[in-house]
């Protein structure tokens, strides 16, 4: 048991730091926050990345992973933090990309898998319905057979960025008589088709993150179904622990604290900095000690995983633990920035305050990510029935 | 001992309750904030032909001459609906000095137009690097042949971008001094802002702003002394509006487990989600308690040095624990009402943004706690 690195393993750690540092700065990560220029930004970020062949670390290398080790992925997920990088979004590369690799037959995966790799298709998940939120088997968007397509009727929501999306994965029910579960097949559904329609929904930050889709007669083929028709609940688990292993957000948390260690040196408490605060301090400590040891339970679950274990009720415990952290450091960074991180900014003034507005919306929007994934609360239930036998 | 309200505060809490349940509903409080104040002009004149602005102010200034719990009574309402009126800055912050201060000019100037609802007025004492050290501040007044020039920048100013008359510390010689500054003075540059619950706020810059002396309203060591007591009594107030708000939460949570149904039946039959409300439950009764032990504190005469340290003490508890607890209830509301609960198609974030402002306001929880520690081991 160690935890050293090796040489080469050292100068990976070059090599990435200095890839970010020729690649990624301040400014194209403002505008990666900023939602006027989110889009554009993210999409010039992943080309970035796919030019120097990291864009898809998790995959298999015949699909354009990176070969790395776990220590390599650590190392890099570390290098992004440091750099304050964000990840590539997830929906394509860490959601439906690795459901069409594993379950798509090869004409699917020539024709989607490149465009996933480079950024030029952004994908959205269409999971959720207004009846079936943790109840995700309740889902009742219909795909009726009509030859050669489906006919799909009925309502997602909660769609993350479907206002950006050209492609959305979505669970549709095929068949009503069969158990819930057993009805269920995954479609991958141009977002041009005619018949569907995207409404925004406001989220409690004040941003335009959330859709509400609706399908009226959208025509589908067939051959945009992945694996087999009623099987698509078995393929969706399999990405739906993914997902959550991907939600732990580690390299986040740290960034965040290194934002805000940066930030309460520079603020007066009474007198003093408000980093030499005993509570502030107390506060930072239990958090980055959670953190610290919250690394190390993913590295010991990649670490399985590349022995080939699947990752079971691990991938709940990460995402339990990763999401309470971030909002953790939220409400920290929130906290640091005092009654500016109250204030909405209005266009063309200057509040005098450089992070106040971060630290608003990062709070605010953090309050979903124990919601969405699969609940907090959903994921304590997996863990006490096939984790704890209860 | 009694902890029920007296008949006059009865009736207040009644004729309150019955407006805010009448006049403002999420959907109104949504249409008054759209307004190019950011409240409703007709709600203020409402309050004020009802006698609401004259509640805390002293009989002998045309005031109601209510205690903190009459003032209480109206903030926990105010707080259940998470009202954008400018209540706070107008009456209980800058109407307060001006009332306790001790320039009559000044009181006959402003008092008459503020109860009737006539004028707004804010009270501007955080400055960037202040915190909640109320005397790290830079602002400076110089005498200047019978008046005073002043200078400086006060930050996120509540009420502050569209008060009628700024009350603004500043230095002058080796104390900080109250003064009155009309906001259309020369020299007073305002950028407007909004909070996320609603409320304005202005950044406001004074450049060589003149004032006469009759704007004094306070100097030496008093003003510190009434700058304290109107901010302790401030704090009580906000956090009645945070029980209200939390109040509210609880209902609205358990309303909503038990029409929400997931896996074939209400969400509220989960034991995981009942334990949590009966949390919800227990902190906003332990916030109540806190509150009711400050407002018997505070509202009987400070006659000698152990009451008036009991009675801070149980102010810096009272905000310390609604700073905690409110935020932890709004989260939890949040989370149990799922999606739902993150859009602003729901009013449960506008409750959480409030919560959120309330720790901000006057003293955060950790600010607070560490008040209490000195008061109480040092
Ligand atoms: C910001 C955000 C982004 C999202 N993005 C997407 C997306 O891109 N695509 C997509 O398909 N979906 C997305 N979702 C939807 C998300 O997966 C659902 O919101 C989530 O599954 C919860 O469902 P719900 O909102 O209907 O809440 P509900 O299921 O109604 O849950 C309400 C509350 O009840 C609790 N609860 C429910 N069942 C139980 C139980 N058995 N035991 C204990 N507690 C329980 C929940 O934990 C929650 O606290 C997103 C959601 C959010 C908030
Ligand atoms: C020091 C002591 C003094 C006592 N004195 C007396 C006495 O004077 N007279 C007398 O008659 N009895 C007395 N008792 C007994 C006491 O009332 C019982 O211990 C108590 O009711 C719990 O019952 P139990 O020990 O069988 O635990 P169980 O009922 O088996 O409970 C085990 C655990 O399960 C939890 N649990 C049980 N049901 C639920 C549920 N529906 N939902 C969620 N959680 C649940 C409990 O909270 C507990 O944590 C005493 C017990 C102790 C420890």
């Amino acid at each position: 048991m160690h935890a050293t690195y090796s040489p080469e393993e050292r100068l990976f750690q070059d090599q990435v730091r200095s890839f970010l540092r020729n690649n990624f700065n301040a400014e194209l990560a403002a505008r990666i926050r900023e939602p006027e220029t989110f889009k554009a930004a993210t999409i010039e970020w992943q080309k970035k990345r796919f030019a120097k062949g990291w864009v898809a670390p998790g995959w298999p290398v015949e699909y354009g992973g990176c070969a790395w080790t776990d220590t390599q992925k650590y190392i890099f997920d570390g290098a992004l933090a440091e750099a304050e990088a964000p990840d590539v979004p997830p929906f394509g590369l860490k959601m439906v990309g690795p459901v069409i690799y594993t379950f798509g037959n090869e004409e699917q995966k020539a024709r989607f898998l490149p465009g996933i790799l480079n950024g030029d298709t952004w994908w959205c998940q269409g999971y959720s319905e207004p009846g079936a939120g943790s109840d995700l088997v309740a889902l009742q968007t219909r795909a009726e057979r009509d030859g050669d397509d489906y006919i799909i009727n009925g309502t997602k929501i909660w769609t993350t960025y479907a206002q950006h999306a050209d492609w959305i994965f979505a669970l549709v029910r095929t068949d009503t008589t069969a158990k819930p579960q057993q009805g269920i097949s995954f479609l991958l559904i141009d977002m041009r088709s005619s018949g569907v329609s995207v409404a925004p929904i406001t989220s409690i930050d004040g941003e335009h993150h959330l859709n509400e889709v609706r399908f009226d007669n959208v025509r589908v083929p067939v051959a945009n179904r992945i694996g087999e028709e009623n099987k698509g609940w078995t393929y969706a688990k399999a990405l739906l622990t993914h997902e959550r292993t991907a939600l732990s957000g580690i390299a986040y948390c740290k960034q965040v604290l290194n934002t805000v260690r940066r930030l309460a040196a520079d603020e007066n408490d009474d007198g003093q900095a408000l980093l030499a605060s005993p509570t502030l301090q107390a506060r930072m400590a239990d958090i980055e000690m959670e953190l610290m040891a919250l690394e190390y339970t993913e590295l010991r679950v990649l670490a399985a995983v590349a022995k080939g274990g699947a990752p079971g009720m691990e991938s709940s415990l990460l995402k339990l633990k990763g999401t309470e952290l971030q909002q953790a450091v939220q409400s920290l960074q929130f906290d640091v920035a005092g009654l500016y991180g109250s204030v909405l900014p209005s266009t063309g003034l200057a509040m005098g305050h450089d992070y106040g507005d971060r630290a608003r919306r990062e709070y605010m929007f953090g309050r979903a990510c124990t919601i969405y994934g699969g609940s907090n609360e959903v994921q304590k239930n997996i863990i006490a029935k096939f984790g704890l036998g209860l | 001992m009694d902890f029920s309200l007296n008949a006059e505060q009865q009736l207040l809490k009644d004729s309150v309750d019955k407006y805010m349940s009448e006049r403002y509903d999420s959907e109104q409080r949504r249409s008054y904030l759209a307004a190019p104040k950011g409240f409703s002009a007709a709600v203020w004149q409402d309050f004020g032909n009802l006698g609401w602005l004259t509640v805390p102010l002293p009989e002998s200034e045309g005031g109601f001459g209510g205690s903190v719990v009459d003032t209480a009574v109206l903030m926990e309402a105010m707080g259940r609906s998470v009202a954008v009126e400018p209540y706070l800055a107008t009456v209980l912050l800058a109407g307060q000095l001006i009332a306790n201060g001790d320039n009559a000019t000044l009181k006959e100037r402003y008092l008459p137009d503020i109860l009737s609802g006539n004028c707004q007025a804010a009270f501007a004492y955080q400055e960037r690097r202040s915190r909640h050290q109320l005397d790290a501040i830079d602002c400076q007044l110089e005498r200047n042949g019978d008046g005073y020039s002043l200078n400086g920048h006060k930050t996120l100013v509540l009420n502050g971008a569209i008060a009628d008359v700024l009350i603004v510390t500043a230095w002058l010689d080796e104390s900080i001094a109250l003064f009155a500054v009309p906001a259309n003075s020369a020299g007073v540059h305002c950028d407007a802002f909004r909070l996320m619950d609603g409320q304005g706020v202005a950044n406001v810059r004074f450049d060589a702003v003149q004032l006469p002396r009759e704007n004094l309203v306070c100097a030496g060591a008093g003003s510190m002394a009434l700058i304290r007591r109107v901010l302790d009594e401030a704090t009580i107030a906000v956090s009645a509006q945070a029980v209200g708000a939390m109040e509210y939460l609880l209902k609205a949570t358990v309303d909503y487990s038990n029409t929400r149904k997931q896996f074939g039946q209400p969400i509220g039959k989960f034991q995981a989600l009942q334990h949590r409300m009966v949390d919800m439950y227990t902190a906003t009764e332990q916030c109540r308690s806190l509150l009711v032990r400050a407002l018997c504190s505070n509202s009987i005469e400070q006659g000698d040095v152990q009451t008036q340290a009991q009675a801070e003490m149980d102010i810096a508890a009272l905000k310390a624990m609604v700073g905690k607890h409110g935020r932890a209830v709004a989260e939890e509301a949040v989370q149990i009402h799922g999606g739902m609960g993150v859009t602003e198609e729901l009013n449960i974030g506008d409750y959480l943004k409030r919560l959120m402002v309330i720790d901000s306001l006057f003293g955060d929880q950790d600010w607070q706690r560490r008040r209490f520690a000195t008061l109480r081991y040092q």
